[in-house]
């Protein structure tokens, strides 16, 4: 049933072009050069250091790799991050 | 973001969170909308950052949720900064103190200038002024107003004709200007003299022109008294000389004046006992300082005087405002008859002396009527007046 609503609003996204962040609840990232990720619809920090920022998606989660981290702002929803970012990784543990 | 100056005046703090898993706190913030910001990882189980004042009162139950301990580092912003200050008890007072002083000190007479005088009115307009207390280090509350110094320096300074006095800031400017006699006399134009009012001519001298009217002549208003021509007396008048009429010509005229006087009168005087009493008023309402008690005279006046306090530039919403009473008697006066008639003949002069020019001479007076009525006794009299009756009409040459 899930599954279906899954699909179901992946056509509709797709049919309609609806932005994909907002119906699928997907995260948004902008990055600027090395220096800077924004990412938006995060669900929480799981882990934090200097060269490791690892951040809980609705779907799997966010491995930043990099180093000097800081982050400038965060959000319930929102996070900014500063630093040398080398790596932008989905760890994709599909938990059904 | 959230690290903008308006932070400052809420103030904000940094923090160190030491704790096996400080992430949870991060979560946990998140949940609560606490802000923070400038998250930095310290350590293998501490992270630094900064939030506000407000919310640092709150996380002590996230703390304990998450086993976590804060230390706070350092503390920015206006209430600390307003806390630090107010510990400096010496910095504080030093402020009271400046601003004491500031406001004192502009509250004084500082400079005494005076512009367009001689060396011996500016000398005499000095001693004026300084025993009116208007010199260096007098307080311009203490001091009569701007009106009142300019009226009383104008008249108690003998050289001078008028003195205008101004107020910059604690600076008095007085400006004078002296009392100057014309240097030459003014240069005519060709005129003839004629009548300014209805008059009996009583004595004439010509300087200048041809005389028309010769004593005991009568002569109505805008007669020609004095010709501007001369010349032969049957020649025309483009053959004549021109010059300007000059000439005294006196005549006799007659003023008809009226005066009452009531027989008697309720007159109310200052006996010269006197009550101040001092006030501070702000925004109108005022604060009794000295002089309490109530006003103990039956009959009395009252008048108020208000001086405004500066700092710099600006007046302070308060003013000084001094109120004084004045004790106040009445008397009456009854006159005769024969007093009051010649209280009135003293008025009816005296009135009659303020419409005629002052080198006009009374020669007559006669009472044509007289009588008492309501109690009041009014007169009629009759005056004869010599005056000069002189006046100037240009002539003017056709093209």
């Amino acid at each position: 049933m899930k599954k279906m609503r899954q699909q179901m609003k992946n056509w509709m996204t797709k049919q309609m072009q609806l932005p994909a962040d907002v119906m699928m609840d997907l995260p948004r990232i902008t990055m600027i050069g090395q220096l800077h990720i924004y990412i938006e619809n995060h669900r929480g920090v799981l882990q934090f250091s200097n060269q490791e920022l690892r951040l809980l998606l609705k779907q799997g989660q966010l491995l930043i790799k990099g180093d000097n981290f800081v982050i400038k702002t965060i959000l319930p929803e929102e996070l900014l991050l500063e630093g040398r970012i080398d790596q932008v990784l989905y760890l994709d543990e599909r938990r059904t | 973001m959230n690290n903008n100056w308006t932070n400052h005046i809420n103030g904000y703090v940094r923090v160190r969170i030491d704790g096996d898993y400080p992430e949870r706190f991060l979560n946990r913030c998140l949940e609560e909308d606490i802000s923070i910001w400038q998250i930095k990882r310290a350590g293998d189980r501490r992270i630094v950052c900064y939030m506000d004042v407000e919310d640092a009162k709150r996380i002590r139950p996230l703390l304990r949720i998450t086993g976590c301990k804060v230390t706070f580092l350092q503390r920015t912003g206006f209430p600390f900064l307003f806390r630090r200050m107010i510990n400096r008890s010496g910095f504080i007072a030093g402020l009271a103190a400046f601003l004491t002083l500031m406001f004192v000190l502009s509250n004084m007479v500082w400079n005494v200038e005076i512009k367009g005088a001689s060396p011996q009115v500016e000398h005499e307009l000095r001693q004026v002024v300084t025993n009116m207390g208007i010199k260096r280090g007098a307080f311009h509350f203490t001091l009569p107003s701007v009106e009142r110094i300019q009226r009383d320096v104008t008249e108690m300074v003998q050289g001078a004709t008028w003195v205008g006095v101004r107020q910059k800031g604690t600076t008095f400017e007085f400006e004078v200007v002296e009392q100057q006699l014309p240097e030459e006399a003014e240069r005519h134009s060709p005129r003839h003299l004629v009548a300014t009012k209805k008059a009996i001519i009583h004595k004439i001298f010509v300087e200048h022109g041809q005389a028309e009217v010769k004593p005991n002549d009568f002569v109505r208003k805008g007669d020609r008294l004095v010709s501007g021509y001369i010349g032969k007396k049957d020649a025309e008048d483009e053959e004549k000389e021109l010059v300007p009429a000059q000439a005294v010509v006196l005549g006799e005229i007659w003023y008809k004046s009226e005066a009452s006087v009531p027989l008697e009168t309720l007159f109310t005087t200052v006996t010269g006992e006197k009550k101040s009493k001092h006030f501070l008023s702000v925004y109108g309402f005022d604060i009794p300082i000295w002089g309490f008690g109530k006003v103990t005279f039956d009959t009395f006046q009252e008048t108020d005087h208000e001086r405004p306090f500066h700092l710099f530039r600006w007046s302070l919403p308060f003013t000084y405002k001094r109120s004084d009473f004045f004790e106040t008697s009445q008397y009456e006066r009854s006159y005769t008859k024969n007093e009051a008639i010649r209280a009135a003949r003293e008025r009816a002069r005296i009135d009659l002396k303020k419409h005629i020019p002052s080198d006009a001479e009374i020669i007559g007076e006669k009472v044509l009527h007289e009588d008492v009525e309501n109690g009041k006794v009014n007169l009629r009299i009759h005056y004869q007046v010599i005056e000069d009756i002189t006046s100037e009409q240009p002539i003017i040459q056709g093209d």
